[in-house]
């Protein structure tokens, strides 16, 4: 538990200074609103395992990657007269649960072509834009990065 | 000067490629067939577009805090767009859309 106060602290904390520039005058309101912050976080989201925030840090780039590539197939798409698209869905079981499984569903939203929309029986329903593209090639990878985020407990 | 001219630049070029994702997202909200495909063109080039202006605007910040907090900007953008396309995909899917 202690490690994962410390660690949400230091987030928040961080993210308290980003948004006032470290005024002096505003620290003593961010001491509060950091720990009413955690306090919060734990509550909505429990501590299953440890995350790895540095392990994070080394995705980073295959994720903004990912962001102009799906940025750019989707416009693409939309500027040309046909936009070729071919809808369709596939599931993918997945044994990740709760936070891991909403960052997966996130992130996948945000790569070409993938679009989560829930979860059944522990399968993930992904919507891809088209079928012929071979989008979905990239779920199982997503789905092992973000496994390798977390340890768990 | 020739560095404030550069930075000029890449300002307005990165902002208008920003500006040109925008209206990727939205011809694609009203172009694509059905719910998903309109999600899809809405989240992919909206947080692209955004990414891009905040990296624009980058380049005319006088400090590393503000160019933190543009960062920060993009980064909680970025989860609320993931978050929330998944939740309205869920209902839509919930609702019987196809």
């Amino acid at each position: 538990m202690l490690p994962a106060i410390l660690k949400r602290a230091g987030l928040f904390s961080a993210i308290w200074i980003m948004l006032t520039g470290a005024a002096p005058d505003a620290l003593a309101f961010g001491a509060a609103a950091v720990a009413a912050a955690v306090w919060l976080s734990l509550r909505l989201l429990p501590p299953v395992g440890t995350v790895r925030l540095l392990r994070m840090l080394a995705l980073v780039p295959g994720f903004l990657w990912g962001s102009l590539s799906g940025g750019l197939d989707v416009a693409r798409r939309a500027f040309r007269p046909r936009p070729g698209l071919r809808p369709g869905w596939v599931t993918f079981p997945t044994r990740l649960g709760g936070g891991a499984r909403a960052a997966l569903g996130g992130e996948l939203s945000l790569m070409p072509g993938t679009l989560a929309a829930g979860c059944s029986d522990g399968r993930l329903i992904v919507h891809v834009l088209d079928t012929g593209a071979g989008f979905d090639q990239a779920i199982a990878q997503e789905e092992r990065r973000i496994a390798s985020l977390s340890h768990r407990a | 000067m020739t560095l404030d001219l550069l930075r000029l630049l890449l300002t307005i070029a990165l902002t208008g490629a920003g500006l040109v994702f925008y209206v990727a997202g939205t011809l694609g909200l009203l172009r694509f067939p059905d719910t998903f495909s309109r999600l899809h063109a809405l989240t992919k080039a909206d947080n692209l577009g955004l990414g891009l202006l905040a990296l624009g605007l980058a380049f005319q910040a006088p400090g590393w805090a503000e160019v933190a907090k543009l960062a920060l900007i993009w980064l909680l953008a970025l989860l609320a767009a993931g978050t929330v396309a998944q939740l309205v995909a869920r209902a839509a899917l919930g609702r019987g859309a196809r």
